[in-house]
């Protein structure tokens, strides 16, 4: 399914911060991120790390990348694309928007 | 921190002539070698010699690896189709010789490789334990995808283990063998270790989960090992084993695990023998340096590179364990052995390599596991004024956290020790950090990272408020 989905009101991810959206909840293979990057804009991607099993919500946000928790390998937010080591197979990316100050989600679309 | 375009950069290809660069050693500082070129356009030939081909990962090899969670495949540093996507020869052998002045790597098999430029990559090998027996062929290190392989054929469930060393690798090794169900001693002079790597007060808490595992923790010095039929008989001093003072003032002492009966076989004095059908010996590696020795290049425990990772020769570069870095001042540094420093060594070769501009890397970093707990620190934890502790609830706290009070801590009573810390920072006196450990903190050493690496000062009492998160302090806000 990629349906539009209403996460709610974008002031509620502050810049710098992330929240994990439940993959039975949007009926995605895993559970997607919506990240507040430092360039004010929101990204999703897939929530976990390619390289080991970690959370990229616990992450780290410098720029418009994710820095995983565990290992410190990097992801660009906009792509989903490896920017650093360990990992090396990209997360998934997935549309989101912010209309009318609500995140709207579409999952599994490409940005 | 790094240099960060992804983009191919078509004025960073070829700008000095360089037609042909071969990468010796297959670990994560010579493939990040190969990635860094083609991501910034080198479009010469490319190579890479390495014994066990394929280049994989090594931190897994004492971890999910030796468990028995993570293949072979899943600790390659890159997919087996990367190579001849990239255009990067993989050459599975030995190097004999570098002839740098004549552009050429020999092999051992007689294969002559062109080489602009030589990076070596070549890592660095297990310390033998000194000692009578200490270089009998079936005592055991740990450090290629081989050696694995064989410590995990022979941790077989109720097998006797002796690991010698109680740094990193043998403690991530203990934990495995232990999930293994193997009977595990760990031996080590010094009670409690790595204290210079997070300080004195995570050392203990990190030293004291082994027993509360189940393993059997000696510390003594190892004397001898002898073969005892199929077995091992080690000899271990207790009295030489120097329980080193800290530096400064020691946390409350914890009270010891009871000790476990018919743990030595012969207690003698201080003189304990211990039988084990298994021995690790982890102590410490030691820099292979010989391909650069013969080619005449600087060596003093590591490859000599400046601050570009080039060697004395101008058209060799050393990168991770085996480089030693001299500063721009003229001081010799100590010789990194961690997994980051590798990658970052080998980014910084890459962009001298293409004439780019060098990146700066930050404070030093490094992970470890043991007994499904993550260790992180970052920056150093010797020097400095005072250490911050964080414990893990505020009930818990100690004196730093104001308000502190309600649940009385775990051991009970007035005076008891406090709960058991989760990140220490370590501060200087002018308020800036200088380095940080955490226990399952990823987010907390991500954020004091950032405070370290931008010189913020932060207010100490925040540090020790479990409630106050590090990131919003590394933020400022």
């Amino acid at each position: 399914m990629s349906d539009a989905i209403n996460l709610g009101p974008a002031v509620e991810i502050e810049e710098g911060e992330a929240r994990v959206v439940a993959s039975e909840e949007i009926g995605t293979d895993d559970d997607v991120t919506i990240f507040h990057a430092e360039d004010g804009n929101f990204y999703a991607l897939d929530d976990t790390c390619t390289h080991e099993t970690a959370s990229l919500a616990d992450g780290w946000i410098e720029g418009t990348e994710i820095e995983c928790p565990l290992h410190s390998a990097r992801f660009c937010l906009k792509t989903g694309e490896v920017t650093c080591m360990p990992a090396t197979v990209g997360v998934r990316p997935h549309k989101v928007e912010v209309v009318d100050g609500d995140l709207v989600l579409y999952p599994n679309q490409a940005p | 921190m790094e240099t960060d375009g992804r983009a191919s950069d078509p004025i960073g290809s070829d700008p000095v002539g360089i037609e042909s660069i071969v990468v010796v050693g297959g670990g994560v500082a010579g493939v990040t070698v190969l990635r860094e070129l083609r991501r910034h356009g080198y479009t010469g030939s490319l190579a890479v010699v390495d014994p066990d081909g394929l280049p994989y990962d090594r931190p897994p090899l004492s971890k999910g690896y030796l468990l028995g969670e993570r293949t072979a495949e899943d600790i390659l540093l890159s997919p087996a189709d990367w190579y001849g996507q990239n255009e990067v020869e993989l050459l599975a052998g030995r190097v004999r010789e570098l002839r740098p002045d004549d552009g050429v790597v020999l092999l051992e098999d007689g294969r002559e490789i062109a080489a602009d430029r030589i990076v070596l990559a070549t890592g660095a090998t297990p310390r033998a334990l000194p000692i009578p027996g200490g270089d009998l062929p079936d005592v055991l290190v740990l450090r290629t995808r081989d050696d694995a392989d064989r410590l995990r054929a022979a941790l077989a469930p109720g097998r006797r283990l002796v690991v010698i060393g109680a740094g990193l690798i043998g403690a991530e090794a203990a934990s495995a063998a232990v999930a293994l169900g193997v009977e595990t001693t760990l031996v080590d002079p010094v009670d409690p270790p790595l204290v210079p790597a997070v300080g004195p007060e995570l050392a203990r808490r990190l030293h004291d989960l082994h027993a509360e595992h189940g393993v059997r923790v000696v510390t003594a010095v190892p004397r001898a090992i002898e073969r005892d039929g199929e077995a091992f008989r080690l000899h271990l001093d207790a009295d030489a084993a120097s329980p080193v003072p800290p530096a400064r003032p020691a946390p409350p002492a914890r009270p010891a695990p009871p000790a476990r009966p018919g743990g030595a076989d012969g207690p003698n004095g201080n003189d304990l023998s211990v039988t084990a059908d298994v021995v690790l010996v982890g102590i410490g590696v030691r820099p292979d340096t010989a391909l650069a020795e013969a080619a005449g290049l600087e060596v003093d425990d590591g490859v000599v590179v400046d601050p570009s990772q080039c060697t004395s020769h101008p058209r060799v570069y050393a990168v991770g364990d085996a480089a030693r870095t001299r500063a721009a001042d003229g001081t010799l540094r100590r010789r990194a052995e961690h997994w980051e420093h590798a990658m970052h060594s080998a980014v910084t070769a890459a962009a001298a390599l293409l004439g780019r501009p060098l990146p700066e890397h930050g404070a030093p970093w490094f992970w470890s596991d043991r007994y499904g707990v993550h260790v992180e620190g970052v920056g150093s934890m010797v020097g400095g004024e005072a250490t911050v502790l964080r414990f893990a609830d505020a009930d818990a706290a100690g004196p730093a956290a104001s308000g502190a009070a309600g649940a009385p801590p775990a051991a009970g009573g007035p005076g008891a020790p406090p709960g058991n810390p989760v990140a220490a920072f370590r501060l200087a006196a002018d308020g800036t950090m200088l380095g940080a450990a955490a226990i399952d903190g990823g987010a907390t050493i991500r954020a004091a990272r950032r405070i370290i690496d931008r010189g913020i000062v932060v207010d100490p009492a925040q540090l020790a408020d479990p409630t106050v998160d590090v990131k919003r302090l590394a933020r400022g806000r």
